[in-house]
């Protein structure tokens, strides 16, 4: 039962796409994977218009102070089982903004991150790269239900390093270009 | 004595679990042509070409968690998705598929409109649905799809009488039975006609202004999770199997066809199926290749063009019923 169950999350992740202050070049990436070129509809993917539908948020750009409280209230409204991707320099850490007089911080700073995709803007292949990621990290813990937060190192190196820790290590992402 | 035919008859082959799986599938084959039709690929990663992509999906929805809103009617919030649901399986149970229907060989005369009243029921409780859930754009999504429904209704019920007139009955079984030639061949424009205000009736595109995603978020569906949206989403993909099946049982000859060897239910089954699936096929084909209209051109399209097109229809079949078709068939 528990392996249908994982298998049907593994096979259906819906997403929604939220945008809490990014420049528009994670978000043109995020809609370029929609596109016949790389087509996410093959693992299942949908990109929902509802927080209320998604299992997966797809968080792009800084946090600003404006939007915290926005995507608290959207991530709130998720139903569980749900999962936070990161997506961009700058949704990973702040990125150049970080230190900004009217910028929180990373995603992590308002919300639970699941997976962190680094890049400036990351390619949709290394999106796409994260997102199976994340779902496999589903799949080997069979007695587990709890998401598990994975860890996202640089798209770059082969293997995952799986974080056991319920709170993400923040110090290990040290996203591209920080000066 | 409990008649275990029946049982299996309304638990098994023609009834809930056939329509189930015809229903998945045909999901899965529509998001498959949409695919291809965009140039891309589709479902490809669950089962084997993704076939079990919509099972995925509606496992994975009711495993997940149920939220009712503070401000929703609970009562109908939690109801309406279900009670939808079982309507149109019910309606479906009418549809001859293997030579009879699940319930009985022949029907009753009139369950033609029985079925036709079904199905509006069901889209009341959609817009129930989307007007329990509270949410502003759950309301305005719920309200353009009475103000939608209301309208394609009528030349729905008018087009769908053109078969009944010439078959001269209005049980479903007579129809289907009746066709030695099939009725898109004796009254193709009723057969255009039939297509267009399904689309309409189904709310796919160009006409599915009731869940407009660029204006609306999710329409009526906004406020849902869980198992509740998994039996809203089940709800639509049982409509279009049973407006596709409808076509299939007034237009072209229901389950009928030649029977080449063996038991003649199960060539009946294919011969159903196959047209079901050319259907689906047509209806996705016209979805994916235009644009939305506007909710006020979809209303002045309905009374302006269909309605009165759907009652020249009706009077043109009269006429033929009376004159000419006595000397063809």
């Amino acid at each position: 039962m528990t392996d249908i169950k994982t298998w049907a999350r593994v096979k259906s992740p819906w997403v929604l796409h939220f945008n809490s202050g990014a420049c528009n070049g994670c978000d043109i990436e995020i809609v370029a994977l929609l596109t016949p070129k790389y087509d996410v509809e093959r693992f299942g993917v949908k990109l929902e218009p509802s927080p209320r539908h998604a299992d997966v948020l797809l968080v792009t750009g800084c946090v600003t102070q404006q939007c915290a409280e926005r995507l608290k209230s959207i991530y709130d409204q998720m139903p569980q089982p749900k999962f936070v991707v990161a997506i961009g320099a700058c949704a990973c850490s702040g990125g150049v903004f970080e230190g900004n007089y009217n910028v929180v911080g990373g995603v992590d700073k308002v919300i639970p991150v699941t997976a962190y995709i680094p890049g400036c803007p990351p390619r949709p292949e290394a999106m796409l790269d994260g997102v199976v990621k994340l779902l496999n990290a589903l799949n080997p813990p069979k007695a587990k239900k709890q998401p598990k937060p994975a860890k996202e190192p640089e798209v770059a190196k082969p293997e995952v390093v799986v974080a056991h820790a319920a709170q993400p290590v923040v110090e290990e992402v040290k996203p591209i270009a920080k000066q | 004595m409990i008649d275990f035919t029946l049982i299996f008859r309304i638990l098994v082959f023609p009834g809930f679990t056939f329509i189930l799986l015809l229903t998945l599938f045909c999901d899965w084959m529509e998001r498959k042509i949409e695919a291809r039709l965009q140039n891309r690929v589709g479902p490809m990663v669950a089962g084997p070409g993704g076939i079990l992509q919509p099972l995925a999906d509606f496992i994975k929805l009711l495993t997940k968690e149920d939220i009712t809103p503070r401000e929703a009617k609970k009562t109908v919030f939690k109801f309406a998705p279900l009670v939808a649901f079982t309507i149109m399986v019910f309606a479906f149970c009418f549809i001859p598929v293997d030579g009879a229907s699940v319930l009985s060989v022949n029907g009753f005369s009139g369950d033609l409109i029985v079925i036709l009243a079904f199905a509006t029921i069901a889209n009341f409780l959609l817009f129930l649905a989307g007007w329990a859930s509270c949410n502003p754009y759950g309301t305005i999504g719920s309200a353009r799809v009475l103000t939608q429904f209301l309208g394609y209704d009528i030349p729905l019920f008018l087009i769908a009488l053109t078969p009944a007139f010439i078959a001269g009955s209005l049980s479903i079984a007579t129809i289907a039975s009746s066709q030695v030639i099939p009725f898109i061949l004796l009254a193709p424009w009723a057969f255009v006609l039939f297509i267009i205000t399904m689309q309409a009736e189904l709310e796919k595109d160009p006409f599915d202004v009731p869940h407009a995603e660029s204006e609306l978020v999710g329409g009526l569906e906004t406020e849902y999770t869980g198992a509740k949206l998994a039996f809203l989403h089940l709800t639509r993909d049982v409509q279009v199997v049973f407006g596709s099946a409808l076509v299939v049982e007034l237009f072209l000859g229901g389950p009928y066809g030649p029977v080449f060897f063996g038991a003649s239910w199960f060539w009946y089954t294919l011969w159903f199926v196959l047209k079901l699936l050319v259907v689906v096929t047509i209806t996705e084909y016209i979805t994916c290749v235009f644009a939305r209209f506007r909710i006020d051109q979809v209303l002045s399209g309905n009374w302006r063009i269909l309605l009165p097109a759907a009652l020249l229809s009706l009077m043109l079949t009269v006429a033929l019923v009376t004159w000419v078709y006595p000397l063809v068939v």
